[in-house]
């Protein structure tokens, strides 16, 4: 039984949203390639929701495009949330590792991914009164992602529900952590670099005399 | 050697001196002229007003109130200049400016043309009081009943509201006197009035300073009837916690505590319509800018999901000229007769003229700046308009700054109003006009793409919108263009649509048949035979059987 190829297993994942996670596991699938894809797609999905939204729909400010604060979105974000996942579960006595808990979690992520590339598609050919239609697809494919999400930290770490809940929660709370020291980290260096270069230029006023 | 390097050198110093000083002495406006765009970024824009001239005293021939030839003749010792004047009034059937020469204690008549004085007041004969003190407001109207011009004093130091018909060029009769309500509702001690207004009725209404529940009115045989219009207290953070410490706090600490009042509003003005327009100096949030009704409510209501703005957008800005940050208080407020609303910004000394739906048409006028050039304001006190012009009354340097509309100006204004009366096509010569000159001027497109989706142009509407970033106009658009398409694509999407069903039609009965095109996916299936085109029934029973789900067999299928 189950015989899929990888693209197959991601298949069946997303439209066995009980079940899924838990073949994945028990059968060893999952690709990474197709991990980093998603995750890649995700953050070609914030870039066109910035840029390919129906003109009456888009609220960005379109005199500045910043690629840098999307790619913190989507990929960062990613990243810190199968880092604190798995850093948390160490803790939690979770049985996932970090390979699978990235693989598991961009897995989840498709139904949004997909869903939201529907919701800007259509929005270049709807006008506002329909703007319903949209925000629907688009909170269909959320509130899937968020399901598969819950099903796959369970069948990963094989929690219990309510210890998933819980587990998620806290993983957001160590994203924040994760986040607000990595910025204490960097302005730290800014300040260290500062702090060299100032020597380096006082020296080479000294030496220029 | 020397002395040719030294000559050369000179020459070249002359010269580079004399292109600097004609770079420099070029004639431009003294402020610099911007809009504001959809985001509310100040943007550059062309000037829609230019200095035209400033009138003082002289100008103004005020020593004709010395000569007792003139007509006008008051007494030998008449001040020769204005002194801290403090509002206009125009009266257009006469071609009459009136202004209140505050410190004077004087009210004058000019002509509206020339500005030679034609009329000087200091008093008001058949009244309580003969001579005004401080007068701080005027406003003249043609009264109904008496059918005759009549001029409302807010003589303020005198605590009284005074209208009088002029005798002649420098005599009043007083025909009203208002003065501070008896009655309990009116709480206030004093009895200040500074700016007046009067409608089509004749009920005088009164900004009186200290009074903060609005402005107080009159009835035309001098009743007071109450208050009008008044401002709402402007909800910030500070307000709210005092109310939650209200609800705990004793009667002894609540009397010490602050009470939360609204903001008196500046000043006000009266369109042809007999809408109130109120102005209030600090607040650009909430209740700036008024429209009131009849009623005392306001119409231009942003609680209402509107967002009207007032003035300069952000909170805090800084003038280059001045190099000073200003936060704009907003002090006057004008309708012109094509029922355009200038308002004044003491702080920074620009006038913001909007139309009559509150869209910014143009920002002209500056404060004075270190070079105290020509048309610069130091303490701009009043705004009024007539025809194509901009007066604007400096209290400091005692003048009147006279504003004239360009040609930019001119095709602004133009379409502006056929825009607002809805002649969308009427107005395109005048907004392509407009985006020649100014090709960042937001509403031109905005007027250009109403004119496009009238004549039904759809994508060219659609393009014009998308320039003026108009997301709601080209929703609107786009749903006309999006009939417009499948009307005349009717045909084609039928087609298509009936070439898909029959499509998927056929398909279903070739896999029922068991009949496959493509061979591709054929080699790659495996547990299918391979003999696809002439499949016996027995052939196809078998394979039903195990497939339940199609999806899921091809995926085995390719698995494998």
């Amino acid at each position: 039984m189950y015989e899929f190829t990888q693209m197959g297993w991601l298949k069946h994942v997303i439209f066995h949203p009980v079940e899924g996670f838990e073949d994945l596991r028990w059968k060893k699938q999952g690709s990474m390639k197709i991990a980093m894809v998603i995750v890649f797609l995700l953050f070609v999905d914030m870039v066109a929701d910035r840029q390919l939204t129906g003109f009456q729909f888009n609220t960005a400010y379109v005199k500045v495009f910043n690629v840098v604060p999307l790619l913190v979105q989507s990929v960062v974000y990613f990243f810190t949330w199968v880092i604190a996942n798995w850093a948390l579960c160490t803790l939690f006595d979770g049985e996932g590792t970090l390979k699978k808990i990235c693989i598991y979690s961009a897995y989840a992520l498709v139904p949004y991914i997909v869903c939201s590339y529907i919701s800007i598609f259509i929005s270049n050919f709807i006008v506002e009164e329909e703007k319903v239609w949209m925000t629907a697809i688009y909170y269909l494919g959320l509130v899937w992602s968020v399901v598969l999400m819950i099903q796959a930290m369970k069948a990963v770490h094989q929690y219990t529900f309510k210890k998933t809940i819980v587990s998620m929660i806290f993983t957001i709370v160590a994203m924040l952590l994760i986040l607000f020291l990595a910025i204490l980290l960097l302005s730290l260096f800014q300040q260290v670099y500062v702090f060299g270069y100032s020597i380096y230029t006082e020296i080479a006023y000294r030496i220029r005399g | 050697m020397k002395h040719p390097l030294r000559k050369l050198l000179s020459l070249s110093l002359a010269a580079v001196t004399a292109m600097s000083m004609s770079v420099t002495a070029f004639a431009d406006e003294p402020y610099n002229p911007y809009n504001y765009d959809t985001w509310d970024d100040a943007i550059p824009s062309q000037a829609a007003y230019r200095v035209e001239k400033t009138i003082t005293g002289s100008e103004m021939k005020l020593e004709k109130l010395r000569d007792p030839e003139s007509g006008v003749y008051v007494s030998d010792d008449a001040p020769l200049v204005l002194n801290d004047a403090r509002d206009l009034s125009v009266y257009e059937e006469n071609k009459e400016m009136w202004v209140a020469d505050s410190k004077n204690n004087r009210i004058l008549r000019l002509d509206l043309d020339t500005l030679e004085v034609t009329g000087c007041f200091t008093g008001v004969h058949n009244s309580s009081r003969d001579g005004f003190a401080a007068p701080q407001g005027v406003f003249v109207t043609k009264s109904a009943s008496l059918d005759e011009e009549v001029v409302y004093i807010a003589d303020t130091d005198n605590s009284r509201v005074v209208k009088a018909r002029i005798t002649n060029s420098t005599m009043l009769t007083c025909v009203q006197e208002y003065f501070k309500p008896e009655e309990a509702l009116y709480t206030a001690q004093t009895f200040n009035p500074k700016k007046i207004c009067v409608d089509a009725a004749e009920n005088v209404y009164a900004v009186v300073s200290s009074v903060n529940s609005g402005s107080v009115q009159f009835s035309r045989d001098g009743n007071f009837t109450g208050f009008y219009g008044a401002n709402r207290v402007n909800v910030t953070a500070a307000v709210i916690a005092q109310r939650i410490w209200r609800m705990i706090a004793s009667d002894e600490q609540l009397e010490g505590m602050q009470r939360n009042v609204p903001i008196e509003y500046a000043n006000f003005d009266i369109d042809n319509d007999g809408f109130i327009f109120t102005v209030t100096e600090v607040d650009t949030d909430t209740d700036s800018v008024k429209k009131l009704n009849p009623a005392g409510y306001n119409i231009w209501n942003n609680a209402k999901g509107n967002n009207y703005k007032f003035g300069d957008l952000t909170s805090s800005q800084y003038d280059p000229l001045t190099k000073k940050s200003h936060t704009t208080r907003l002090t006057d407020i004008d309708i012109s007769d094509d029922n355009f609303i200038n308002v004044m910004d003491f702080e920074t000394g620009r006038v913001f003229q909007y139309d009559k739906e509150c869209n910014l048409v143009c920002i002209f006028g500056t404060k004075t700046s270190t070079s105290d050039q020509r048309g610069t304001i130091a303490n701009p006190n009043a705004v009024e308009s007539y025809g194509n012009r901009v007066y604007i009354l400096d209290g400091s340097k005692n003048d009147i700054t006279i504003f004239i509309e360009t040609q930019f100006g001119k095709y602004v204004h133009s379409a502006f109003k056929l825009y607002d009366e809805g002649r969308y096509t009427d107005a395109k010569a005048d907004w392509d006009q407009v985006v020649k000159r100014d090709g960042s001027y937001t509403y031109a497109y905005i007027g250009l793409g109403k004119a496009a989706l009238n004549e039904e142009r759809y994508n060219e509407a659609l393009d014009y919108f998308e320039t003026a970033y108009d997301q709601e106009d080209y929703d609107k658009a786009y749903k006309y263009a999006r009939e417009a398409w499948l009307k005349d694509h009717f045909t084609l999407i039928i087609i298509v649509v009936v070439l898909l069903i029959a499509l998927i039609i056929v398909r279903k009965w070739m896999k029922k048949k068991g009949i496959k095109i493509f061979k591709k996916k054929k080699k790659r299936l495996v547990s299918v035979g391979t003999g696809a085109a002439g499949i016996s029934a027995q052939n196809f029973r078998k394979e039903e059987k195990p497939a339940d789900d199609d999806d899921d067999e091809d995926d085995e299928e390719e698995g494998e």
